[in-house]
């Protein structure tokens, strides 16, 4: 470099900050953080349809509509099911805290009446999916250290990879994320237990919607169980006006 | 050793049968400890192992007695930081339907958390592939369940199978959305149980809002010990926090009486055993008089002929030990049936022991037995072999008297014995007292068998002679000549007739109580149970049925009853809440054991007092005014004991409480039993109809006629006292046993004196009427001092079954009945025990009978 003639040397100035912006860059908790940043709004509407293949490749189907009001860490959102018949009316409201775990109630129409959900192991499976609890709860970036690992391509697309070990309690001993450069969307999450792969998960049919990058499939696999679990959200709108009221125990009961 | 080989080998090969039938006692008893020890012991385990699987992993249960207690519980003891997992639990037990499958246990759990605590292990191809197909459609739908593999192969049910089970609302058809495998909970209770959703299950069990209890693993890094003091004072001393193992303990518990019981028919059949080898040796000791004279005058000491009869004294029992063991493991198979129905009682299913474990320990501690009680049993006979002179030995007859001496030792002996026995009855309460009283009393009575055998020989001997002239005098004679002969049999048997009539009295004496208890207290025309035995409590009626009931024609009034077990002071007792000013109305004619029945039925409707039965106050040593602490979901709750009665409804007593009390304390409104009056002139097998027709395929229940509950509970009573049967038999057999050796040795003694009886012209038939005489007139000496006895000891039993048993106050009565059954049977036996005897000493060779002349 020394060596190099003077005018094509780049500034000092302009070098330096080139180093401090890739640095920003690279930084991987930035990226995670930015990642959830761009996906945010303040509240979220979708028709989900969600397909669960078993071992031995029997599926089953199973509708929902769901509703978010808020955002990363202090929302409350309410699900409830709308297809096969035998669980047509089974909602579920989840309200997320920032500083603990969330509150989760159940209701089931056939039984009349609505259940707390006390989750003391969040690695339970999700209704006999292949999400687990966990799984399904938004990832607070302060929670967790990242490393950068390099750089991937999935689907055709440049991502980042990440590394991210959990500071709390967690199923998994560690997760490989992988972010695409272009619109840091998540393309691929792999959930270890101590070395080995036992969850994978894709994000699949990214669409821009309202200005928000939507993963319009999400495609999870337990790969000890060697099942898998395809969830298609259909109508997805943001920032759409919800009441409070509607995230209620009373609304739980009430809504059919 | 070269003497028993010798001398004891060649006699007992000659005596094999009596040899035998002299370790019959030893079996007996033996077998019996071995049996109630091994079918409690197996049973329990096999319930401790239950308990353990359907535990799981929890460590701490959390409950409040049957009643249970409301769901917001749950939430305070998720919300403590010691606490890792705390997950609801419902425990119903349910009639499937299904033939010969028997009550099904429901474990009604939430399945979103459960797993985290017990291991469900469903069936399925892989280690992790779920058989509950859709876990949704599970907790969706309340008919769904879980079997266990062995009970749907039973049952030929597979996945989306049909099941009718009863709940509240009558039959109802549930299906199998899961199979569980037939290891850790699938193979609680012998496959018979199922898992349920806790919240379909409260609604079909009609329990409203409320868990059975909270099974709870410790948060990680907390102590067991750290984390009960925690939920202990998150949740007040109105619950109970313990190990599941507690389970075992109460069971264990309520097993008591029972097991206390047949402990003392074994010790009863020991102690028939100790006579009936003392007897058996006694008679040996007779028989081979002149065989040890010769080993002394040889040289033998004092010393080597003791030892000689202690070591075949050692090795009858060791050999009866063995026969008892063998027999108690066959004997635990049947017992283990009782313990089965009494866990049946309590916790609605049966946990059988598949497999009966013998410990090395009891099976130690049983030959121990046996061989110390025939030790015992040789003792007297080997210290008599051991001083036999060998002139003496000569001296026909001369041994079978007891000197003048030997006579007032006996008597001043048994004198202070008699002074023992009575002052722990009369003046202190100390339970290791009263025992020893007891057994001092028995001693007492055997001291003095052998003078009382002697004076009811010169009292029969007229009406012996009145019979039979010569053969009544010749056999009450020979009665008189040889006291020391006939007082063992005459103490064996008058020892088991006198456990015979303290058993038949003591029954007799509690089911007079029962039937008072049923006259003044059990009056209602009709009963709406939720389950056919008035027992079970897992289905309970809402409130809201009172008025349904009331408004049917002919109703006149109703008291709702609500009974649950719950734990006071570190035992089970039943809580009952009533509405006490209705029913101080309707029992007027009820007899206090303490306090007034107005007035404290008056505290108790004011919720300022509580009534408890007699059995606890005996048992807990509880009085009047006493402050009773009585645990409940919302507190301690203290009440004075008002007034205490004699109720017979639970063993291990009861607290009667007003049902607004007790809706205050434990929020529970439901009810198990109404009890009904009907109007004047109202049949009540047409309100019956009436009521069945108004909830037919609503709810379960049954409803019954105060005659039938009347049945029922005397039926229940019988079968309690119907072991006084075997005792009856056990004692007719070692009367035969006991008059067969006597008489054996007597005609050994006397083969000499019937020789020359049939020389001098004695017929054959006077010959067999005098051993017949002789064994009609030991029977009736037993007779009398048995049933004298008898007397005595049934003093003793309502004592036992007063402080110990079930705290029951009886009324003394003596069973003149089984008194007068028992002449009969007796004097047959003994008649029959006589048959060989005397048709040996009628066959006998005269020639040898008169060698000696």
């Amino acid at each position: 470099m020394s060596n190099a003639p003077r005018y094509i040397r780049p500034p000092r100035l302009f070098l330096a900050l080139l180093l401090a912006l890739s640095a920003w860059a690279q930084d991987p908790r930035r990226i995670v953080e930015e990642s959830q940043r761009r996906t945010r709004s303040g509240s979220q509407m979708y028709e989900g349809d969600l397909q669960v293949v078993d071992a031995r490749r029997r599926v089953s189907q199973k509708r929902w509509r769901y509703r978010r009001m808020g955002s990363y860490g202090d929302s409350k959102a309410l699900l409830r099911f709308t297809a096969p018949p035998d669980v047509k009316g089974v909602a579920l409201l989840v309200v997320n805290h920032p500083d603990r775990a969330s509150d989760q109630w159940m209701w089931t129409p056939a039984i009349g009446r609505d259940r707390r959900i006390a989750l003391q192991d969040r690695s339970t499976r999700f209704f006999g999916t292949d999400f687990s609890f966990e799984d399904l709860e938004e990832r607070d970036v302060d929670q967790f250290d990242f490393t950068l690992l390099g750089a991937e391509t999935i689907d055709g697309a440049l991502c980042w990879k990440i590394e991210s070990r959990p500071r709390k309690k967690s199923q998994y001993t560690s997760s490989h994320l992988w972010i695409r450069q272009d619109n840091y969307v998540p393309a691929r999450l792999d959930n270890f237990i101590k070395d080995e792969v036992v969850r994978r998960l894709f994000y699949r049919q990214v669409e821009r919607i309202q200005e928000i990058w939507t993963a319009r499939e999400l495609d999870m696999t337990d790969l000890r169980r060697n099942s898998r679990t395809i969830l298609r959200l259909e109508k997805v709108r943001y920032n759409v006006p919800l009441q409070e009221e509607e995230f209620t125990v009373q609304a739980l009961r009430r809504e059919q | 050793m070269i003497l028993l080989k010798l001398i004891s080998w060649p006699y007992a090969r000659k005596h094999l049968l009596r040899a035998t039938l002299t370790t019959v006692g030893i079996v007996l008893g033996v077998a019996v400890f071995v049996g109630i020890h091994l079918a409690n012991g197996s049973v329990l385990a096999a319930f401790n192992r239950t308990v353990d699987r359907i535990a799981g992993k929890a460590q701490l249960q959390i409950t409040a007695g049957e009643p249970g207690f409301d769901e917001e519980v749950l939430e305070r003891v998720q919300a403590l930081p010691e606490v890792g997992v705390a997950v609801p639990a419902i425990e119903a037990p349910v009639e499937t339907g299904l033939k010969g499958q028997g009550n099904l246990l429901i474990l009604g759990v939430d399945m979103t958390g459960d797993r985290s605590l017990r291991d469900y292990d469903l069936e399925g191809e892989g280690e992790q592939e779920e058989v509950v197909e859709d876990p949704l459609v599970f907790l969706a739908q309340p008919d769904s369940l879980i079997v266990t593999r062995e009970f749907a192969s039973r049952n030929g049910l597979r996945i989306d199978s049909r099941l009718s089970l009863g709940t509240m609302e009558g039959p109802r058809q549930f299906t199998v959305r899961g199979i569980m495998r037939s290891e850790g909970l699938g193979a609680a209770f012998g496959g018979n149980l199922a898992v349920m959703d806790i919240y379909a299950a409260q609604k079909v069990f009609g329990r409203g809002r409320r868990f059975d209890r909270i099974d709870v693993a410790a948060a990680e890094g907390v102590s067991i010990a750290d984390c009960r003091r925690a939920i202990q004072a998150a949740l007040g001393p109105g619950f109970q926090i313990e190990p599941p193992s507690s389970r075992g303990k109460q069971f264990e518990s309520l097993l008591r009486v029972y097991s206390m019981l047949m402990n003392v028919n074994s010790l009863f059949a020991l102690f028939i055993g100790v006579f009936l080898i003392y007897n058996s040796f006694a008679i040996a000791v007779t028989q081979r008089r002149p065989e040890i004279g010769i080993l002394r005058a040889l040289g033998a000491t004092r010393g080597q002929i003791r030892a000689l009869f202690l070591g075949e004294g050692a090795l009858a029992g060791l050999f009866g030990s063995i026969a008892g063991v063998l027999a108690g493991i066959v004997m635990a198979r049947v017992l283990a049936g009782y313990t089965t129905s009494v866990m049946q009682g309590v916790y609605g299913v049966s946990e059988s022991a598949r497999e009966i474990e013998a410990s090395p320990g009891l099976i130690a501690a049983a030959l121990a037995m046996g061989m110390a009680a025939s030790l015992v049993g040789a003792f007297l006979p080997a210290r008599n072999a051991a001083r036999v002179d060998p002139v003496q030995a000569l001296q026909k007859g001369k041994y079978q008297v007891l000197t003048a001496g030997e006579n007032r030792a006996r008597r001043i002996a048994a004198a202070l014995l008699a002074a023992g026995a009575l002052t722990p009855l009369l003046f202190t309460r100390s339970r290791p007292a009263f025992y020893m009283g007891y057994v001092m009393m028995a001693l007492c009575a055997l001291l003095l068998t052998p003078t009382l055998a002697l004076w009811l020989a010169r009292l029969f001997r007229p009406l012996l002679r009145w019979i039979r002239p010569v053969e009544g005098a010749l056999a009450a004679d020979s009665l008189l000549q040889a006291p020391r002969r006939t007082s063992a049999t005459v103490a064996a048997v008058m020892l088991s007739l006198a456990l015979v009539i303290g058993l038949a009295g003591l029954a007799r004496a509690g089911y007079a109580a029962i039937q008072e208890w049923l006259d003044t207290t059990l009056n209602p025309d009709l009963y709406v149970s939720a389950s056919s035995n008035l027992v079970t409590r897992s289905y309970h009626f809402p409130d809201s049925m009172t008025s349904e009931l009331r408004a049917l024609e002919g109703v006149e009034e109703i008291q709702r009853v609500r009974s649950s077990r719950i734990l006071f002071r570190g035992g089970v007792v039943m809580l009952v809440s009533l509405e006490m000013e209705s029913i101080a109305r309707r029992t007027p004619r009820r007899r206090p054991v303490a306090g007034d029945l107005a007035a404290m039925h008056r505290l108790a409707a004011q919720g300022k007092a509580v009534i408890i039965s007699e059995s606890l106050a005996q048992l807990q040593n509880l009085r009047m005014g006493d402050i009773l602490e009585v645990a409940a979901p919302r507190g301690l709750l203290r009440l004075p004991v008002a007034g205490i009665l004699r109720d017979y409804s639970d063993q291990q007593g009861s607290i009667f409480l007003d049902r607004s009390v007790y809706l205050r304390w434990w929020n529970d409104s439901s009810a198990d039993i109404f009890r009904i009056y009907l109007k004047p002139g109202v049949r009540a097998e047409d309100l019956k109809a009436r009521i069945l027709e108004r909830f037919a395929g609503q709810r379960r229940l049954f409803v019954l006629l105060n005659h039938e509950v009347r049945e029922y509970i005397l039926r229940l009573t019988d079968q309690w006292f119907g072991m006084s049967y075997i005792q009856l038999a056990v004692a007719v057999l070692v009367a035969v046993l006991g008059i067969v050796n006597t008489l054996t040795v007597s005609i050994a003694d006397r083969r000499r004196e019937l020789g020359i009886l049939r020389a001098v012209g004695g017929l054959a038939a006077q010959i067999r009427g005098t051993i017949w005489m002789e064994a009609l007139a030991i029977g009736l000496i037993s007779l009398a001092l048995g049933l004298g006895l008898g007397a005595v000891n049934l003093l003793y039993d309502i004592e036992m079954a007063r402080r110990d048993f079930a705290g029951m106050t009886l009324d003394y009565r003596y069973p003149f009945g089984m008194a007068l059954a028992l002449v009969p049977i007796l004097l047959g036996a003994a008649w029959v025990s006589a048959l060989a005897p005397a048709e040996t000493a009628v066959r006998g060779s005269l020639t040898e009978a008169l060698e000696y002349e």
